[in-house]
């Protein structure tokens, strides 16, 4: 009983400790720009202190008056239409410079807090607003104030909003066109190398032939292999190729020699051919050790009865493999979605054949100022491997044990 | 598939455009005009670099005026990354036609491996006589190959003027302070504001993988202005060590800017942690967090308002000024990025061509964050009086000197500078730094 709560409790823990940065995720995503950097995501569902800076007037117009009327929501709020602030003005604060009472030769600097209600000197007039953010600003005698900018403390209420959302999915199609892009080269990626592993595997696990053994040992040996290691000799094989398809191109359409005749070296097909390669040695031995666990006599009466090694492999292989096909897929579907080296190195870099990680990059700025606009497209980008795996789980914990249970 | 994905990209692309279009009143219509630039129709030019986001824009917008005069079309790959992805493009080679390195190290780096195109002694003579300084830009573009011979490479194209201190007027007007002229009235302000209970100063390194490249600005700023510039062309070239009296003289000038708690916003030990770009935020936030930051022309662009703030008053910038009592004039700090061919085809040519235009300045000038040594552009085109005020500081420049880091090889001034700066932000006293930096230089000799 006890060791039941124990381990409820840390599921709970560990549940909530994946869950607050998605919802830390989520909800800066739906706040404005400004208010995400200045408070954390956690005061955003309750009524917190902000600071703003206000103009209590436009342009000065150059008509006297004695005293100007406004309301600090309407200044805050004018040029925007969405993120509208409202809550309650708390405070102002004030700056002066005044003569040191200690030594009158010396000036002092005075800050305050000037709350609701309290007369306070701004350029020679009196200034007084409420909590509801009217003010008055009057003058003895008639003038034309310049505009002044004063920070003000508003208790503000939680404002939430899609903005992000729908600048990043219909102010441009770079997030769209990421998408598409993202699943042009994960959909190949991922059943390319499961369909070779499948035969591989099966090849390992059921067939004679000599140096078996010492083959699926180097295979295996291959995962060690760093990415990063091949990205250059890679890049130079894809070069070599595209130029000979480009010489093949020209001759067979007879096309002129320009751009138009260029088959790119870094597009598409070179990252299904990378990925492939580096996700192969991994899915091998996962489904040999797999497809080697299921029951000998299965195989042995399939023989018997004539089946080619053809017949067993997709008439039996593959119907009792499917868990541990589709953990792999999944495996192999996430790492590549979420990949940016091999993208950026061997993918396409036109503008519109960028894959999603290298857009959520790009989507920051050179200058890292838009930081609104990576959480959202952030969020989008978690939705597709969200799906998969909850379509997908129950294979995946089936999966998880994939070869860790010999039978027979 | 493939098929439908290829047209949503060429539409995004030309709706791209069109929305550039429509959003600025076209950049092309210039007061210089446009020469014959030829025909390149259908031609493509690949250009690679590392601007991205608003910078991007600005740049399609401008190479877009060259599209439209040839029929050629450009296509750009911006990446943050640019500096690792162009060595692997150029050795595997898919070199891009053009690339636009940030750095003059890398750049000489990859002349070096015979990876550059010599741009011909035409356009450097070009450059000498138009731009302001120009021998100093052509040697900023000029390195030796495998073979040793010595060539123009890098056409520079986008200046930035560094010795720059932001502020906001309306603080410091609330506040009294007056813009300090010398060294001296500098630091007496920045004590006047603590003395006031107020933070003068927003210092922030980190950049990702480049952190630290604001404090060696710091640095080549405050060794113009604490030793001669013969003695800062010699440390560029290491014939001064970095471990001589003099660098860490200014090093120790800039620790006592940087490593002062009273002095920087959030203390001396959030300057190695504070993005650069967030840095200048301080001077606008409620209440202001600090009242000065040092940084270069581009910076306006990391301000809350994207560099509105210039325009309408908000903002404003004053030389970073010399001590007076040191008496070597009036320093000015700059950088720019510099264009190379690293495929050659005619098409690009006639875009090097189009490059020595007015025009094509001018494009840019007027969309902002843009400076021009080019003698010929039209002031006029900048698109605010403080752009105009730093693009007339640059050609009118006669005592100039380049980024100091920029010039220094790729292994020291994109590499041991940058990082041991960061740990004398964090600390490190400036006897250590300098003697790693040094002992750095020393093992690639």
């Amino acid at each position: 009983m006890i060791t039941k709560t124990l381990s409820n409790f840390v599921l709970a823990l560990i549940v909530f400790i994946w869950v607050v940065p998605f919802v830390a995720l989520v909800s800066t995503s739906l706040r404005s720009e400004t208010e995400a950097k200045t408070a954390g995501f956690w005061t955003a569902f309750t009524p917190t202190e902000l600071g703003h800076r206000f103009s209590t007037n436009d342009k000065s117009d150059g008509n006297k008056v004695f005293s100007i009327k406004g309301n600090i929501f309407e200044r805050l709020n004018k040029d925007k239409n969405s993120f509208l602030v409202s809550g309650e003005v708390k405070s102002i604060l004030i700056k002066q410079r005044i003569t040191d009472p200690d030594n009158s030769e010396k000036t002092k600097l005075v800050k305050k807090l000037v709350p609701a209600g309290e007369v306070m000197k701004v350029r020679n007039g009196d200034f007084v607003f409420k909590g509801n953010g009217d003010f008055t600003w009057t003058f003895s005698k008639e003038t034309s104030p310049k505009p002044k900018n004063l920070d003000v403390f508003i208790n503000q209420n939680p404002i939430f909003g899609a903005d992000a959302y729908i600048e990043v999915l219909f102010d441009n199609k770079n997030v769209p066109n990421a998408l598409i892009s993202s699943f042009i080269v994960t959909i190949p990626a991922t059943i390319i190398p499961i369909t070779i592993a499948a035969f591989a595997a099966y090849a390992f696990a059921w067939m004679q032939f000599p140096g078996r053994d010492w083959l699926f040992v180097i295979v295996v040996s291959l995962m060690v292999v760093p990415t990063q290691l091949a990205f250059l000799p890679i890049l130079q094989g894809f070069s070599g190729i595209a130029s000979w398809a480009t010489a093949l191109n020209q001759w067979l359409t007879d096309c002129e020699i320009t751009d138009s005749c260029q088959v790119a070296s870094k597009s598409f097909a070179s990252l299904w051919i990378t990925h492939t390669a580096f996700g192969l040695p991994l899915a091998i031995y996962l489904l040999r050790n797999y497809i080697v666990g299921l029951p000998k006599e299965l195989l042995q009466s399939a023989r018997i009865d004539g089946a080619s090694h053809l017949q067993i492999f997709t008439k039996l292989i593959i119907p009792l493999s499917v868990p541990a096909l589709a953990s792999f897929s999944i495996f192999q579907f996430l790492w590549v979605w979420n990949d940016l080296i091999v993208a950026l190195y061997i993918g396409p870099n036109n503008a519109s054949d960028l894959v999603f990680p290298i857009r959520l990059q790009k989507q920051l700025g050179t200058f890292k100022d838009q930081l609104h606009l990576l959480n959202a497209s952030a969020v989008i980008s978690m939705i597709v491997p969200v799906l998969v795996f909850l379509s997908m789980q129950r294979y995946f914990i089936r999966g998880l044990l994939a070869g860790s249970v010999k039978g027979g | 598939m493939s098929l439908t994905k290829k047209y949503l990209g060429v539409s995004a692309f030309a709706a791209s455009f069109a929305f550039a279009g429509f959003a600025q009143a076209d950049v092309c219509d210039t007061p210089s005009k446009l020469g014959d630039m030829g025909s390149f129709a259908g031609d493509v030019i690949t250009i690679a670099g590392s601007m991205e986001g608003k910078d991007e824009e600005m740049l399609l917008n401008t190479v877009n005026c060259f599209e439209k005069a040839t029929g050629a079309v450009i296509k750009y790959s911006g990446s943050r990354d640019f500096a690792a992805l162009i060595v692997a493009d150029l050795r595997s080679n898919n070199a891009p036609n053009i690339s636009i390195f940030p750095q003059p190290g890398l750049a000489g780096d990859m002349a070096k491996e015979g990876h550059l195109v010599p741009l011909g002694d035409e356009l450097a003579s070009w450059m000498t006589n138009n731009y302001g300084a120009g021998s100093s830009w052509v040697d900023l573009g000029t390195y030796s190959n495998a073979a040793g011979k010595k060539d123009f490479y890098g056409f520079a194209y986008k200046m930035d003027l560094k010795s720059l201190v932001w502020y906001s007027p309306e603080q410091f007007e609330d506040n009294g302070y007056e813009i300090p002229t010398t060294m001296e009235g500098l630091i007496a302000l920045s004590d006047q504001m603590v003395a006031d209970g107020n933070t003068p100063w927003c210092i922030g390194v980190e950049s990702g993988n480049a952190t630290g490249w604001t404090a060696t600005d710091w640095m080549e700023d405050l060794m113009l202005r604490t030793t001669s510039p013969e003695k800062y062309d010699m440390w560029v070239s290491n014939e001064l060590p970095f471990n001589s009296p003099e660098v860490l003289n200014a090093m120790e000038v800039y620790g006592q800017f940087s490593r002062n708690d009273d002095y920087v916003a959030g203390g001396a030990s959030s300057v190695a942690t504070t993005f650069f770009g967030d840095a200048p935020k301080g001077l606008f936030s409620s209440p202001a967090s600090c009242l000065m930051h040092r940084q270069a022309s581009f910076i306006p662009a990391f301000f809350p308002k994207k560099g509105e703030e210039v325009a309408n008053g908000e903002a404003d910038f004053f030389y970073f000024p010399p001590y007076e009592s040191a008496n070597l004039g009036n320093p000015v700090l700059g950088a720019g990025t510099l264009w190379t061919m690293t495929k050659d085809s005619p098409a690009t040519r006639a875009f090097f061509e189009f490059m020595t235009e007015a025009s094509a300045h001018e494009a840019w000038m007027s969309q902002g964050t843009f400076l021009t040594a080019h003698k010929g552009a039209d002031l006029s085109a900048y698109a605010t009086p403080a752009l105009r005020k730093q693009g007339e500081i640059l050609s009118n420049a006669t005592t100039f000197r380049f980024d100091a880091s920029d010039l220094m090889p790729g292994a020291i001034g994109a590499g041991a500078f940058w990082s041991e700066m960061t740990a004398f932000a964090n600390g490190q006293d400036a006897q250590t730094t300098g003697d790693n930096i040094q002992a750095a230089w020393d093992a690639i000799k």
